[in-house]
């Protein structure tokens, strides 16, 4: 058995995943998850996208977020799209250079950043995402398509 | 009882003699005509010039304490350190006058015609100057403490090292005025307009590193309901209190908010770079409005919507800043150009 610590969910460029995860050991996205996501750290490559309702210990993203995201602690670049809540305690977003590419660009989003939220608590949670401002739905938690129930992936790959 | 009466004062003015030094208190010449005649040194006190005709008059160091001068004609009259405490000059016309080093305490220039006036080192504690006309008038380093300046005009007004301390400045216009190293503390500035006025305030001016002025707003001042405007390339810095202010940034302008600068119930708008360690709260959402770049560092807050410009805002977030913020495209951006990834094609 693999020592716990070295263990990670990888889900893999190319791989598409709907539905509900959860993971006792961190997950890395290099592809795409669309819904309920529960882990104690979630790493979004520059590949990657999530989509849904997110809660994990730590987030480090470089690639597209989506939905609502609680977390102790947010690390972001990428893009964060429409419609998009993120409630954190703690928050870095890195200062891009004057002349290079933007560190994040954010589309019509919600942060709550900081001591009050870590009061009201993580599981405060919006009662729903705002609608798109193209009109499209927000990005909630999707049901399987097939009607499968939730996975639970535990040190897959 | 005067020295002289009225009329052996006329007598002597029209015969071409002196009238300096005499004691005139009391004197009594409503509506004369004295224009350019000398009553340096005299003593005035209470005297009656309402509605006079005493342009060029010389009035260097003589004392009117008390004096009624409501409605006098006094355009560019010498009161250079004349004593004129509790005198009442409502109304009063001192276009280009000299009242250097003046004692006006408690005077009443309500409604006063003071353009171009030279009040350098004057004397106007608790001095009722409302509804005045102070344009391009010199005032550094008079003593303004408690004076009721609200609804003056004091349009490119000199008020270097001024002292403002508790000054009502309610609706007063301020346009173009310098007020470096003045005294602002307590000062009242509601809807007082400050729109290009030079406030380096309590702080002289510094030069930043790339030859911008920098503007500098220090603690325990407070502004409120007022309306500045920064050129392009400014760098502006609060360390004060700005209450329901509204601050248009030029291209390029640099604005910080200090750890002790609150912005309580303001707006901000233009292509500015706003930097946050204090706290910022919006009055009208949004409360940033277009800024090029917006950072929020460890201890600073920021509640309020940004609505970005065009080309998007840089966004810089420090573990340990507070924000209840939303982020907003330009209504008129697209959809998609308001998500699209940069420097990689999916």
């Amino acid at each position: 058995m693999s020592d716990p610590k070295s263990r990670k969910t990888l889900v893999e460029e190319g791989t598409q995943f709907k539905g509900s995860l959860s993971s006792d050991c961190p997950i890395e996205v290099k592809g795409r998850i669309e819904g309920d996501l529960s882990a104690p750290a979630l790493a979004v490559s520059p590949s990657g996208a999530v989509h849904g309702r997110i809660k994990v210990g730590e987030i480090r993203s470089q690639g597209e977020l989506a939905g609502e995201f609680d977390a102790d602690v947010v690390q972001l670049s990428g893009v964060v799209r429409d419609s998009t809540i993120i409630r954190a305690k703690s928050l870095e977003v890195k200062l891009a250079p004057p002349n290079g590419k933007m560190q994040v660009i954010f589309g019509e989003c919600e942060l709550e950043v900081g001591s009050e939220h870590a009061e009201k608590g993580t599981t405060t949670r919006a009662q729903s995402a705002r609608p798109a401002a193209d009109g499209a739905a927000p990005a909630p938690a999707p049901a399987p398509e097939d009607g499968s129930p939730p996975v639970e992936a535990n040190g897959a790959n | 009882m005067p020295e002289l009466t009225a009329d052996v004062v006329l007598r002597k003015i029209k015969a071409g003699e002196k009238v300096e030094r005499a004691d005139l208190r009391g004197l009594a010449m409503p509506k004369a005509v004295l224009e350019g005649v000398s009553f340096r040194r005299c003593d005035l006190d209470g005297a009656n010039f309402e509605g006079a005709r005493l342009s060029r008059a010389l009035f260097k160091n003589a004392s009117l304490r008390e004096a009624f001068l409501a409605g006098a004609e006094l355009r560019e009259a010498n009161l250079e350190s004349a004593d004129l405490e509790g005198a009442n000059l409502q109304g009063a016309n001192l276009a280009g006058a000299n009242l250097s080093r003046a004692n006006l305490e408690g005077a009443n220039l309500q409604g006063a015609n003071l353009v171009g006036a030279r009040l350098t080192h004057a004397q106007l504690e608790s001095a009722k100057l409302g509804g005045a006309s102070l344009v391009g008038a010199q005032l550094s380093h008079a003593i303004l403490a408690e004076a009721d300046l609200s609804t003056a005009k004091l349009d490119e007004a000199d008020l270097t090292n001024a002292d403002l301390t508790g000054a009502n400045l309610e609706e007063a216009s301020l346009v173009r005025a310098k007020l470096r190293d003045a005294q602002l503390k307590d000062a009242n500035l509601k809807n007082a307009n400050l729109t290009d006025a030079d406030v380096p305030a309590l702080a002289p001016p510094k030069t930043a590193s790339d030859g911008a002025l920098k503007r500098y707003f220090g603690k325990g001042d407070v502004l409120r309901n007022a309306h500045l405007e920064f050129n392009e390339g400014a760098s502006v810095e609060i360390e004060s209190l700005f209450e329901q202010c509204t601050i248009a940034l030029g291209h390029a302008t640099e604005l910080v908010i200090g750890k002790a600068g609150v912005l309580s119930g303001c707006q901000v708008k233009g292509a500015g770079k706003i930097t946050v360690h204090g706290k910022f709260v919006e009055r009208e959402s949004p409360g940033i409005v277009g800024a090029t770049q917006l950072v929020v560092t460890a201890g600073g807050s920021l509640v309020g919507a940004v609505e970005q410009p065009s080309e998007l805002t840089r966004f810089a977030f420090e573990p340990g800043c507070m924000l209840r913020m939303k982020i907003h495209a330009r209504k008129d951006r697209p959809s998609e150009q308001r998500v699209g990834r940069v420097g990689r094609q999916r």
